[in-house]
């Protein structure tokens, strides 16, 4: 028996010990208990799927009409419209099934998040043409594109690929399914066997998605919401900027979200802010962006030709969605305190 | 340099000619030098810049002679409207008539790119109704053509350039726009409120010919507001961005600071070429197979009167005595209203919100054809003249009202004038400092049109009163030119056949706002694109026998859209008519 087969079955001792799933439904753990059981395993797939669908089809509308702004002036302004609507295709397919959940949105996640990254690019250069450009990263930044909006886009697809590696709700009850699934050492994926030189054959090298498998990845959650908070929140703030803080309520995400990514650095290096600080900003930043949205509905109706004239001013009033947007960072935050740490 | 860095910090070769921050043409272009050329351009404006694009792309040698100079933008144009005189033509003009139409800043251009480089850019299509107006209402004259005949071209232009506006445009033929549309400014924001207020649809962010994103080496609009003294930002579409970069890349020539004098015609009655003064006043002929004239509605009928020989003693073209009849103006009257709160009118296009509710003939008015309403953004000086006009204001009295100017607001009439053979361009006896004779204006209003003016007028006011102004005043005045050598069927009744092929000699044709038998309440100029992209199709299908024959061959050309300049297709909104075309 060779080293990696040695390895394969060792990975499954380990997931079949580590799964008190069996006895779920015999002790009888309500709805509430059954989630928390499930996300501490990392076992919502379907979930997080969900999630990601979801955010998906909210950042698609966001785009959509942002670039909608900018009049697709660009071939490349069509991408995130058209692979947020794919990646709702794909998380509905990691919704229905494991093999969806690996075969389809796994790719088109990767995709998007790499969209994600270029848009990043096109929208420096966008600010860098601009008049004086970079020389008033300020006035150019707040005028421009908006720098971080392609990256907060490619929070779902991070979304969406971390689902692809989940376990699902109810593998408790299929562990051959489960099992099936048991991620691999590199060097046994035939791609790596045409590589020159010596194999690696570390077991380390499967951690990350092992870890992922069961549910142990707080900190990189809460670095993923800090990320979040950070994009969400340099939004607000130039945007925010950009209307002279006419309104108090809207220093709120701007003081709220350097906080939240505190708490999440601090959840990072320690396990007990994840349990206090953590949580606590980010309701407080779910209950945030709740309100900003009907804030920034009001700024919508308020508009000249208000309701008559609804597209148009959606177009240029306040961004509806962008408050939901933060309010999804608080989630990641919150969803990351529920975690387990990292072995 | 750095190609990235190049690339991401937008850093120029400058060894181009400048056309805006981010837009550069390669000179030197080609020269013919004396030899002859197959067409030349007379005129390098709206219609000339497209006709030029279109021949060149097409393989035509083509040559445009412009009377001004080719700009390089971010050397001659200065963003002051006290210095954006010479975008104008200046050149002496007589005016006259019961309402004698002022000449000069709102309705003539100068220097390559022509009245595109100062236009506020709106670009409406005429309604289905505007090519049958003596069908349907007994005034004017039916167009040779459809509607649909140009609806295609219409659609091509607005890529071209192209248009922002909403994604839905309810009024004539319904359509949408390839770009979005624009942020309000102060006076699209109080022309929504009026309207919203008294029930009217008001379009919101165009249709004007400004980039609300940005197009291949195009910056977008940055709603500085200086659109009318022409845009230094290369956001506002005129045909020295749009059109003559690629006509110059094709092959095409264009001597600038070449006034053209006459057009010679041989005894076979067909073009043999023209005369024209350089910068430095020395005359040279030109020879050409076929003559396109463009030079707009003062400029095409002057030329061809001057060009009277023997066999044409009314002047070229002119058998039927039309060539410099049907001049139309439009109405404009600015109506100003003053506002508690602040408006800044200056902090936007003029050009970015219209209705068009009122466009069409009402049986329950007393009068035919309608007129729209648009938005329109004075800066101090044009502000002060309408301020004086409309108030009498002067002396301390004006220097207040300019202090106030922040809190004003403007929105005007575009109303249908319908064409009389009285108002006319001819000849008068003083000439410019070429010798050659200048245009002599005449313009009166009919009964018609003073009581459409009459009653946009006062919707206007009213439209101002409902948005929660104070005070409201307002200025007439009258914007754009066409007609003066209008087309139609009938040789006996107008000057050009409805390509553009003057009835009178085969290989002289016009092309520009001239050749409109009837304006419509839209501004004229996307039409006149259209129409000289239809022409340039037309050309383009007949080929050699237009330099062979006397032969007129009517046949529709199918629309070129492979003619385009690079970089048309792929952009945009996405819509179906996108994906089909």
């Amino acid at each position: 028996m060779d080293k990696a087969k040695m390895q394969r079955l060792e990975l499954q001792r380990v997931v079949e010990m580590e799964r008190p799933g069996q006895s779920l439904e015999s002790e009888g753990l309500d709805a509430i208990e059954a989630v928390d059981e499930h996300l501490r395993e990392g076992r919502f797939q379907r979930g997080l799927a969900l999630l990601s669908g979801a955010s998906s089809l909210l950042t698609g509308l966001e785009v959509g009409y942002e670039h909608y702004r900018g009049s697709y002036s660009r071939r490349v302004m069509y991408t995130p419209v058209a692979l947020s609507l794919l990646l709702v295709a794909g998380a509905a397919a990691g919704f229905m099934s494991r093999r969806g959940a690996r075969r389809v949105l796994r790719p088109i996640a990767a995709l998007t998040l790499a969209d994600g990254v270029l848009g990043f690019y096109f929208h420096l250069r966008g600010i860098a043409r601009k008049p004086g450009g970079w020389r008033f990263p300020m006035t150019n930044m707040v005028m421009g594109p908006p720098v971080f909006a392609p990256l907060l886009f490619g929070i779902s697809a991070y979304l969406g690929l971390i689902a692809s590696y989940l376990r699902r709700e109810d593998d408790a009850d299929h562990p051959a399914d489960d099992i099936a699934w048991i991620p691999r050492a590199a060097h046994e994926h035939h791609w790596t066997k045409a590589l020159p030189g010596k194999r690696i054959s570390k077991p380390e090298t499967i951690t990350l998605s092992q870890d992922l498998r069961e549910g142990k990845f707080q900190k990189h959650m809460a670095l993923a919401a800090a990320f979040a908070a950070f994009f969400s929140g340099f939004e607000a703030f130039y945007s925010h900027y950009k209307n002279n803080f006419r309104y108090k309520a809207q220093w709120t995400p701007v003081v709220l979200s350097p906080m939240l990514i505190a708490a999440c650095i601090a959840a990072m290096r320690n396990r007990k802010p994840a349990h206090t600080w953590l949580p606590a900003l980010s309701a407080a930043a779910v209950v945030d962006g709740g309100v900003g949205f009907f804030y920034h509905a009001r700024g919508i109706f308020r508009r000249p030709g208000g309701r008559k004239h609804l597209l148009y001013n959606v177009l240029y009033g306040p961004p509806i969605l962008a408050p939901l947007l933060f309010s999804a960072c608080g989630m990641l935050g919150l969803l990351a305190s529920l975690m387990r740490r990292e072995s | 340099m750095n190609p990235l860095k190049k690339y991401l910090f937008n850093e120029r070769n400058g060894n181009g000619h400048a056309l805006g921050p981010i837009q550069e043409i390669d000179v030197p272009m080609r020269r013919f030098g004396e030899e002859e050329v197959d067409y030349v351009v007379i005129g390098v404006g709206s219609a000339g810049g497209v006709l030029l694009q279109r021949l060149a792309r097409a393989g035509f040698r083509v040559l445009g002679l412009e009377a001004g100079p080719f700009w390089n933008t971010e050397r001659d144009w200065v963003s002051d409207e006290a210095g954006s005189h010479n975008l104008y033509w200046e050149q002496l003009r007589i005016t006259g008539g019961t309402h004698p139409l002022a000449l000069g800043a709102n309705n003539s251009g100068r220097g390559v790119g022509g009245g595109s480089v100062h236009w506020a850019a709106f670009t409406p299509r005429l309604h289905p109704s505007d090519f049958r107006i003596h069908s349907e209402d007994g005034v004017g004259i039916d167009w040779p053509m459809t509607y649909e005949e140009l609806k295609p071209y219409y659609e091509q232009l607005e890529l071209e350039m192209p248009v922002a506006g909403p994604a839905y445009y309810p009024w004539g033929d319904p359509h949408g726009y390839a770009y979005g549309p624009h942020p309000m400014g102060g006076a699209g924001d109080v022309l929504i409120q009026g309207c919203t207020k008294l029930g009217i649809g008001v379009s919101i962010g165009g249709p004007v010919a400004i980039l609300s994103g940005s197009h291949g080496d195009r910056q977008h609009c940055i709603y500085r507001g200086f659109c009318i003294q022409a845009c230094k930002v290369g956001a506002k579409a005129s045909t020295l961005i749009t059109h003559v970069p690629d006509a110059l890349r094709s092959g095409a020539e264009i001597r600038d600071d070449s006034m053209v004098s006459r057009i010679h015609v041989n005894k076979e009655n067909r073009v043999t070429g023209v005369s024209y003064f350089d910068v430095h006043g020395q005359e040279h002929f030109q020879r050409a197979k076929a003559v396109i004239v463009s030079g707009y509605a003062i400029e095409t009928p002057r030329l061809l009167l001057n060009s009277a020989c023997p066999g044409h003693e009314n002047g070229l073209a002119n058998s039927s005595d039309t060539v410099g009849r049907y001049l139309m103006a439009q109405a404009g009257n600015v109506v100003l209203g003053r506002f508690h709160d602040l408006v800044r009118i200056y902090k936007a296009p003029p050009a970015h919100a219209l209705t068009e509710e009122f466009y069409e003939t009402d049986s329950k008015r007393d009068f035919a054809r309608g007129f729209a309403i648009q938005t329109v953004g004075p800066l101090p000086i044009a502000f002060a003249k309408q301020m004086m006009t409309a108030k009498g204001a002067w002396g301390w009295g004006l220097r207040r009202i300019m202090m106030d100017y922040n809190h004003w607001a403007a929105i005007a009439l575009l109303g249908e004038i319908l064409p009389w053979p009285e108002n006319r361009v001819q000849l008068a006896e003083a000439k410019d400092r070429f010798g050659i004779p200048v245009a002599k204006v005449t313009f009166g209003l009919h009964d018609n049109d003073e009581k459409l003016i009459e009653f946009g007028k006062n919707k206007v006011i009213e439209v101002m009163g409902a948005a929660g102004a104070e005070e409201v005043v307002q200025e007439t005045r009258f914007a754009h030119l066409v007609g003066a050598a209008r087309m139609g069927t009938d040789p006996r009744t107008s000057v050009v056949d409805k390509y553009g092929r003057t009835h009178d000699v085969a290989n002289l044709f016009v092309c520009d706002g001239s050749i409109l038998p009837t304006q419509g309440s839209a501004n004229p100029g996307l039409t006149i694109q259209a129409l000289a992209a239809r022409t340039g199709d037309y050309l383009i299908a007949q080929g050699e026998s237009i330099f062979n024959t006397n032969h007129r061959d009517m046949m529709q050309p199918a629309i070129r859209r492979d003619l385009a300049p690079p970089g048309t297709y792929g952009r945009g909104v996405p819509r179906l008519a996108n994906l089909t075309s």
